[in-house]
């Protein structure tokens, strides 16, 4: 379709608002720079209140940024109110209109771009049934389940055919079956469409399965940009790994860096082929582990000695939880016909594949 | 933003001059005719100096005959000792030598000189004055031209210009440097409302009471503080209110705890037989209770025969404003008693306490906040009714009537502002009282689910008693009603009772165009308050912007002014330059729209406040802008806060009084104005026809209101998803 596909940068864009109670400053965003190209969906991943909802908002046109330039294409929209920008932005709690059926929703927006009667009900009916909605144009939005009001959200957004599409956690409010359902249509139509997109969620499930890239952001920081693939195998650093996934961390201390990081872990020694450049100079590193990297041998064999508690059997993979003086790390052990697995209540050791980890330097303070 | 500043000024400038040359004009042509013959004799000349300043108070007139250089030297006649003094002075300077040159070449000439004359400023005009034969120049007039006219004009355009500059500068900002310029605009207009017609004229009411002979003083207090009249007013307002308002509270309590807390039936008819005087116009109790106990009343004269008995005064007012105040301490108290869970009164009961005990340890002491504030309330309202005082009060003195005497019977506008002032103290420590003291000592409970009554909190013999009570009461409101119905088919009350429509006949004779300039005015007022309340509300709520806790103060403030203060601080701010509005239908609309603004204002931000904001967010993200989002999505969504707004103004203006009664003139008067006459002269028939007239009206209006809102109602449901 007529989607003209552009590109969303944010230089140097910060936020500071002022807390209503106690009047101090809160910076909620803090120095974004990012482009998001023609075409890409990225997601804005991080925990609650990280600045995820005021980022999209400063594209969007509601708030104003403190410092910093937004642009799309080359145009700065930084200081363009938000009905004079071609984003299109699809609500957490919908904001579909109470007194107005889905079909009047969806052809709110292009009724004030004085569409002609007869193009509008066509274009209605069309992305209606690009959603699935076709049959429900007569209804109140409050005799639509969640699932439909978001879908008529979503038709309400796309039908401008906006330059950028932005969602705010779209999918927060529904159950998780009908938020996979959802999840995998908004990637259809999104790519069907070509068109740009930012979607913001604190689900990294979400995130990875729906994006071309992901924005992990912190404390009004970003922290990392990636593909899913990137964030996940190669985290930044440890607030990285552990937000998009499940990790164990093994404390060690470095002794070389060369091609890779060679490290001692309680007394054996690895040569990491990944490592953070952060590490150059110091002394003490985390090994991050995924649950897939880790391995499981007899006692004694590996570097960490534990007992299988509790095991969950996936088909392709087992998930083995392991009781360990470190805590309760998760083993995935793939393949399992193919090898030996330890049974519930047996003793064990903990290893790694140095291929399949990252050596991370310990968080800052 | 410079360039603005020159054109401001050049247009300023521009303005001036023209006057200056149209009031030169003016007095050139008086002088140069004037000059056209002047007498040549000395004694012709004294005589005709003497005319020319009989015929006029604009100017004195020196008259030089001849010039300095002629062989006879110049001769003056400056016909006053003063004047002969102020022109020896003067003689010296360069102006005056360059004046009579000027005048040599048969010229005007107009120094910036000002000189006293009597006190007052002059400005100086040189002319030469002609033969009345030859048409030679014979000698040189000195104008003395009274300057104030054009003094006090400069004085506005100055004020008018610094006004201009705020407005451009104002605008000229919002449009420049606001990323929305739609609600910068929209801001600005609201501050500009607010500031002319709330703050400025507070404002001129304050000084005006400190103020005497053009200086400030403290006259106008320490009298109004110190003659007994004022201050038996204001114990009269007190007392009357301390009276009122526990008697109304107390038959509130009662309506609302019968209702609330026993199992009766007809709890609907009682509640809107309750609610009832919330809604009947002024003057419509005060007239049946004189019709039934006046001094050629029903039942006082024509069944009792009494003799000596007055309905006027303490007594009878009392009795009128607790049947109509009553109304709004069952509204509070039937919102608290509705609130408390009542299982909490179950359980005290399980615990084995009595009724009377389990009302004395938990109803009670859970209601007394609620009491407490219908008490304020009703003192409150109490305090600052006019209409009931104005009619009943008989030799009684009330702070209202007092104020409203002082302004139109003495023309004591200060005394008269300072007395409605003083009624703002106790109205504004109730108010505050109530704010910050009874809600935060409120401990209702609201569980939102109404539980079925198992047992009654009182003995079926008590029951009996407060039925017969609550009957009474309803029984003697209604007759109340019933009287002023009859009134208007009674040939003549108290002395013919038989039954004539001559009474409405004439009532809408006379009546009829007041009652047009009645909804005129109010039918004018209703969608501009409406709108205006609507639009202050988002932006009240739905934006940031510096002052808008001051925006907020100023739109709220009228609500808790009594009438009579802003009737009066209307006509001192708006009866002279720059806003000379008294005597306008104007004024009158404008003074219902502030006054109902506040009500329509906070129904718009309660409801508003329910709408989910990213419903106006996601119209703008879509292209909508300020105006079509409120167009397409606010109003809609706010409609039945708006439509109760609308109804709501409607009827008070229609039911003003006590701001009004000081607004209205010959070209627009009011109806109720027209009723409080009509019983002045004991004409109780017509007014009772014009008061029900209103109160047909007004049950009207509530009744469109009932329907309009009705339909809306699943909305309002959904609009909070
Ligand atoms: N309008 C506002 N006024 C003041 N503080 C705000 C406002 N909006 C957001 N914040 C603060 O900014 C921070 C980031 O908020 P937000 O962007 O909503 O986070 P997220 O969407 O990632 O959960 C939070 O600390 C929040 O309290
Ligand atoms: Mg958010």
């Amino acid at each position: 379709m007529d989607i003209q596909s552009k590109s969303v940068t944010l230089e140097n864009v910060s936020k500071v608002f002022k807390d209503p109670q106690s009047g101090r400053d809160v910076v909620a965003v803090d120095g974004a720079d990012f482009t998001i190209a023609p075409g890409e969906l990225v997601t804005l991943l991080g925990p609650s209140g990280c600045g995820k909802t005021t980022t999209l908002r400063m594209i969007a046109g509601f708030e104003l940024p403190t410092t910093g330039r937004i642009r799309i294409d080359t145009e700065d929209i930084t200081l363009l109110p938000p009905n004079k920008r071609d984003t299109a932005m699809v609500f957490q709690s919908y904001g579909l209109f109470p007194h107005m059926n889905v079909f009047d929703n969806v052809a709110y927006g292009l009724r004030l771009r004085k569409v002609p009667q007869k193009e509008l009900s066509e274009r209605v009916m069309r992305y209606l049934g690009m959603v699935g909605l076709g049959d429900l144009a007569k209804r109140p939005p409050s005799r639509l389940s969640g699932g439909q009001q978001q879908r008529v959200a979503l038709a309400r957004s796309l039908i401008v055919e906006p330059s950028v599409l932005l969602l705010d956690e779209p999918l927060s409010n529904l159950d998780a079956l009908l938020r996979e359902q959802m999840r995998v249509e908004i990637r259809r139509i999104q790519k069907s469409l070509g068109i740009t997109a930012a979607y913001v969620t604190h689900d990294r499930v979400e995130a990875m399965s729906l994006s071309d890239r992901i924005i992990v952001m912190n404390g009004g920081k970003i922290v990392q940009i990636g593909t899913p693939h990137q964030v996940y195998r190669d985290p930044a650093d440890a607030f990285v790994a552990g937000f998009i996934g499940k990790v164990a961390f093994f404390p060690a201390a470095v002794i070389g860096i060369d091609e890779a990081c060679t490290v001692e872990v309680r007394g054996k020694t690895f040569a990491l082929p990944r490592f953070s450049e952060r590490l150059r100079g110091a002394e003490r590193a985390l090994v991050m582990c995924r649950p897939e990297s880790l391995t499981l041998l007899p006692p004694g064999e590996g570097i960490l000695d534990g007992r299988v508690t509790t095991n969950v059997y996936l088909g392709h993979s087992i998930e083995s939880f392991v009781s360990t003086d470190m805590g309760e790390i998760l083993v995935q052990v793939d393949n399992p016909d193919a090898r030996r697995v330890f049974g519930e209540g047996e003793a064990v050791s903990i290893s790694f594949i140095p291929e399949l980890t990252k050596a991370l330097p310990e968080a800052e303070a | 933003m410079l360039l603005f500043a020159a054109i401001l000024f050049w247009i300023n400038s521009s303005l001036t001059d023209s006057f200056q040359s149209l009031a030169d004009g003016r007095q050139r042509k008086t002088a140069v005719a004037a000059m056209g013959s002047a007498p040549s004799g000395d004694d012709a000349i004294e005589a005709w100096l003497k005319r020319i300043s009989s015929q006029n108070d604009e100017f004195d007139l020196i008259f030089l005959r001849g010039f300095p250089e002629d062989e006879g030297g110049m001769r003056a006649f400056a016909g006053t000792p003063e004047l002969e003094e102020l022109l020896g002075s003067y003689e010296g300077t360069r102006s005056f030598a360059k004046g009579l040159e000027s005048s040599m070449y048969d010229e005007v000439f107009q120094p910036s000189d000002r000189l006293t004359v009597r006190g007052e400023t002059r400005r100086v005009l040189f002319a030469p004055a002609h033969d009345g034969e030859t048409g030679d120049i014979v000698g040189t007039a000195l104008f003395l031209i009274s300057s104030s006219d054009f003094d006090s004009f400069l004085t506005l355009m100055r004020g008018l210009f610094i006004l201009a500059l705020v407005i451009f500068t104002a605008v000229f900002a919002v449009a420049t440097y606001s990323r929305d310029p739609v609600t910068g605009f929209i801001i600005l207009g609201l501050f500009t409302i607010v500031a002319i017609f709330v703050a400025y004229p507070l404002f001129e009411a304050v000084r005006l009471t400190f103020v005497q002979e053009g200086r400030f003083s403290l006259e106008i207090w320490r009298s109004i503080l110190s003659q007994k009249q004022y201050l038996n007013a204001l114990q009269g307002s007190i007392e009357l209110g301390v009276y009122t308002a526990t008697a109304s509270t107390a038959v509130g309590f009662l309506f609302a705890f019968v209702i609330s807390r026993t199992g009766i039936r007809g709890k609907r008819f009682l509640s809107a037989i309750a609610t009832l005087p919330v809604i009947s116009p002024p003057f419509s109790l005060t007239l049946s209770i004189i019709l039934l106990f006046g001094n050629n009343g029903l039942i006082t004269r024509q069944l009792l025969q009494l003799e000596g008995f007055s309905i006027y005064g303490l007594g009878g007012l009392t009795v009128v404003q607790t049947m109509g105040m009553f109304p709004i301490a069952y509204l509070t108290m039937i919102g608290v008693l509705e609130g408390i869970d009542s299982t909490l009164e179950d359980a005290a009961m399980n615990l084995r306490a009595t009724r009377w005990e389990t009302f004395r340890t938990v109803t009670l002491p859970l209601s007394v906040p609620g009491l407490l504030s219908s008490w304020l309330l009703v003192f409150t309202n109490s305090l600052a009714d006019f209409a009931n005082p104005l009619i009943l009060a008989g030799n009684f003195r009330v702070l209202s009537v007092e104020s409203y005497m002082e302004v139109t019977g003495m023309n004591r506008l200060g005394h008269g502002a300072a007395l409605s002032l003083l009624l703002l103290m106790p109205t504004l420590s109730a108010f505050l009282v109530q704010r910050y003291w009874v809600s935060r000592r409120s401990f209702v409970t609201v569980t939102g689910k109404p539980s079925a009554r198992l047992t009654d909190l009182v003995s079926p013999g008590l029951k009996r008693v407060l039925l017969a009570a609550m009957f009474v009461i309803i029984a003697f409101l209604l007759s109340l009603y019933g009287t002023i119905i009859a009134g208007c088919f009674v040939k003549n009350w108290g002395i013919d009772y038989s039954f004539s429509l001559s009474n409405i006949r004439e009532a809408f004779e006379r009546g009829w165009r007041v009652l047009l300039d009645t909804l005129t005015l109010a039918g004018m007022a209703t969608p501009i308050a409406g709108f205006l309340a609507m639009i202050a509300a988002l932006v009240l709520t739905r934006k940031n912007f510096p002052g808008k806790r001051l925006l907020d103060m100023l739109i709220l403030t009228p609500f808790a002014l009594p009438g009579t203060l802003v009737g009066i601080s209307y006509i001192l701010a708006f009866n002279k330059a720059p806003l000379i509005l008294v005597g306008t239908g104007a004024i009158i609309v404008i003074n219902y729209v502030i006054r109902e603004l506040p009500v329509g204002v906070e129904a718009g931000i309660v409801s508003l406040r329910q709408i989910d904001p990213s419903i106006e967010e996601a119209a703008a993200d879509l292209g909508a802008d300020v105006p079509t989002i409120f167009r397409t999505i606010v109003l809609p969504l706010v409609r039945p806060a708006f439509i109760s707004s609308l109804s709501y103004t409607f009827v008070r203006s229609m039911t003003a009084v006590s701001a009004v009664i000081f607004l209205i003139s010959a070209k627009w008067y009011h109806l109720t104005v027209q009723i409080y006459n009509f019983s002045e002269c004991l004409r109780f028939g017509l007014a009772s026809v014009l008061a029900t007239t209103l109160i047909v009206i007004v049950l009207l209006t509530f009744g469109l209101l009932h329907v309009l809102v009705r339909k809306n109602e699943n909305l309002a449901k959904t609009v909070s998803n």
